[in-house]
This record gives structure tokens, sequence and C-alpha cells, in this order.
């Protein structure tokens, strides 16, 4: 007889794995899909404050020019500390979100985080937009309140024209600018949150299609 | 239809997955290893199972999807730590039928196929499940004649090992 037959008695009587995997574990680690979408939300937040707070730094000295002759620089100052604060506060959460779903084996469970993750990103897509929105409506209130310091602003080589004119150009061409930026920056976020989003819903159908299967 | 599908795989799927675990035990040496690896032949048997017609058993068709992505992976990184450190492993048999010689051996064994190659691996591991040569050469995609041969020769090597 082979020598190996010897073994063969040894192998088939070795002992199961004792860390079995459940089959909502097997779920996950085919999909591999909800935990590697959070990591994305949680590394595109990260990148997003580093390009927006890198364009700042981009932007030339002369362009705060107009906050400082609008008296606003301290405003300024202050409303993009307190905006930095919110950011960092909501890549916390996106991080949080990132290890409690990496921990998560209970399918209610996975789909109340999905659920969560969802409400955090449309709140800071949401944030990011009315944060945009307040800020250049507060701008451009302060800037219209003194119509003597707009016209030195709009006006600096003190041309003989029409106030009025003016003013009313200068609304115009801020509600535009206002309106192209907004949506711009709506194109962005439906375009970088928007795809993540959809597969994390995918994946939060198919979540509830197996817990059903699974109950009936 | 997919939901069916779904939840059939994952059924099936637990309750074959000590096939996966006793691969992973083979190719790998350290707990984070096995799950790695555990987490890729999940990926590829969802991957594949649409694929599976049911021609076969369950488990037959995962040996081969299991054992081929051992294979592959164990290709891809040829510098992947070869260190010894199986003490993580529980080797102890079932308390059932408890016996001093059968653990002390079924250590030697690891031990020794860990030195195979990922060929032979794959060969004495099919032989220690009894699998005819016929599932065998089916399932590592060879001739059955040269399945033969691969496996005296992997047997021989492995002999060598355990009795220098």
């Amino acid at each position: 007889m082979d020598v190996l037959e010897n073994y063969k008695k040894a192998w088939s009587n070795q002992p199961e794995e004792t860390t079995k995997f459940s089959a909502i574990e097997i779920y996950k680690m085919s999909h591999s899909k909800s935990s590697s979408i959070v990591k994305w939300i949680f590394i595109i937040g990260i990148l997003e404050l580093v390009l927006w707070s890198g364009l700042n730094l981009l932007i030339p000295e002369s362009f705060y020019k107009v906050y400082e002759d609008l008296n606003l620089t301290s405003f300024i100052n202050i409303f993009m500390a307190l905006h930095y604060i919110v950011i960092i506060i909501f890549l916390y959460l996106f991080f949080n979100n990132y290890k409690r779903i990496s921990v998560t084996d209970n399918t209610q469970k996975l789909m109340k985080s999905i659920l969560r993750i969802r409400k955090s990103v449309s709140y800071y897509v949401f944030y990011n937009l009315g944060m945009f929105f307040l800020g250049s409506i507060i701008v451009n209130i302060v800037m219209f309140s003194d119509s003597e310091r707009l016209m030195k602003l709009m006006n600096p080589e003190n041309l003989n024209l029409d106030t009025n004119q003016i003013i009313v150009i200068t609304v115009i061409s801020q509600i535009i600018y206002l309106t192209i930026f907004l949506v711009l920056l709506w194109f962005f976020y439906k375009l970088v949150y928007g795809i993540l989003l959809k597969k994390l819903t995918k994946n939060y159908k198919e979540l509830s299609n197996l817990e059903s299967s699974i109950q009936a | 239809m997919q939901k069916d599908l779904e939840s059939k795989f994952l059924s099936d799927f637990e309750t074959n997955q000590n096939i996966a675990h006793k691969i992973c035990r083979l190719y790998t040496t350290n707990k984070e290893a096995h799950n790695d690896l555990f987490q890729e032949i999940t990926i590829q048997l969802w991957k594949n199972y649409p694929k599976f017609r049911g021609d076969s058993k369950f488990s037959t068709w995962m040996y081969r999807v299991a054992l081929n992505t051992a294979i592959s992976l164990y290709r891809k990184s040829t510098r992947r730590v070869k260190t010894q450190d199986i003490s993580n492993y529980d080797y102890r048999i079932k308390a059932t039928d408890y016996d001093d010689t059968e653990e002390i051996q079924l250590k030697a064994l690891y031990k020794a196929m860990h030195k195979l190659n990922d060929i032979d691996k794959a060969l004495i591991f099919l032989y220690l499940e009894d699998k005819p040569y016929k599932e065998i050469s089916e399932t590592l995609g060879i001739t059955s004649v040269n399945a033969r041969v691969k496996m005296n020769r992997a047997k021989e090597k492995l002999k060598n090992i355990l009795n220098p």
C-alpha cells in the first residue's frame, strides 16, 4: 500500500475551519462593493478638500483686494475657518462610515449603514452648495449696500457713466455668474458622488432582495 | 431570477466553504493571506457562477475554480513570503476520534505540502480528497494520463520530503 494512504485518514479527519464565514460575509466578499465605494467617498472627500484649499492658495493676492475694499476680509476669514471645520467634521463622518461598514456582518446593519452614508453624502453636497450660495449672497448684499463704494469698485477710472446703469449691469452679471457656478458645482457633485451613490443604491437593492429571499 | 441565483450561490457556498478553507491552508501560511485568498476565491466563484450549468456537482465545480484561483494567484506573486508561520492554524483532530498520531501526521503533511510547487500541491490535495483521476484531470485541465504521470511524480516528491 502507498505510504501516503496512511496520511489520508489524518487528512479526512482534519477539523473544519473554525472561523467560517456567514452568507452575508460571503456576499460582501463576492461583491466587495459597498466598503470600497464608501472608501472612495472618503478619499474623494479628502481630495476635494485638498483641491479647494489648493485653488484658494493659487488665487492671486489682488483678488482679495476686492474684499479688502469692501471691508470683508475678517468676515471671509471667519467664514472660511467655519467652513473648513464643518468639512473636517464631514470627513470624520465619512471615515466613520467606512470603518463601520467594513466590520458589519449583518444584512440589516449593512443596509442601515448604506442609508446613513447616503444621507451624510447628500447633506455634504447640500451644505457645500448652500455655503457657496450663502457666501455669494452676503458678499453681494454688502457690495450693493454702499453704492458709492460700488461705483468706485466698478468704475475705478471714474468714467462718466450712469450709476443706475452700472448697478443693473453688475446685478445681472452677478446673477449669471452665481447661476453658472452653482450649476457647475452641482454637476461636479452629481458626477462625483452621484455615480458612487448609484452603485451603493444598487448594492442596497441587492441586499434587500437577499434579505427577503433568506427570510422566505 | 438574479435573486434566486444569488441566494442559491450563497447557500451552496456557505455549506461547501471548507473546501476553500483547505485550499487556503495549503497555499498560504498565515491567517491574513488565508483570508485574502479566500476572498479572491469567493470573487472568482461568484463571477463564474453564471457559467456553472449544474451538470456537475457544486463542490466539483468549486474545486476547479478555487484551485485555479489559488494556482494563478500563487504564480503572480512569486515573492510571496514563505514563512513557515503555521502556528496560527489549528491542526487538531476532531475531539471525537482524537488521535495523537493523526495530529502529528497532519502537521507533517501540511509542512511537507507547503514545500511543493503550486501544481503538485493541487494534485496531492485532490489525491487526499480521494478524487478519481477523471475528476482530477478535469479539475486541472489536463489529460487523465498526464494526471497520472504528474501525480506519481508529485507523490514521490512528497514522500521524499516526509521521509528524507
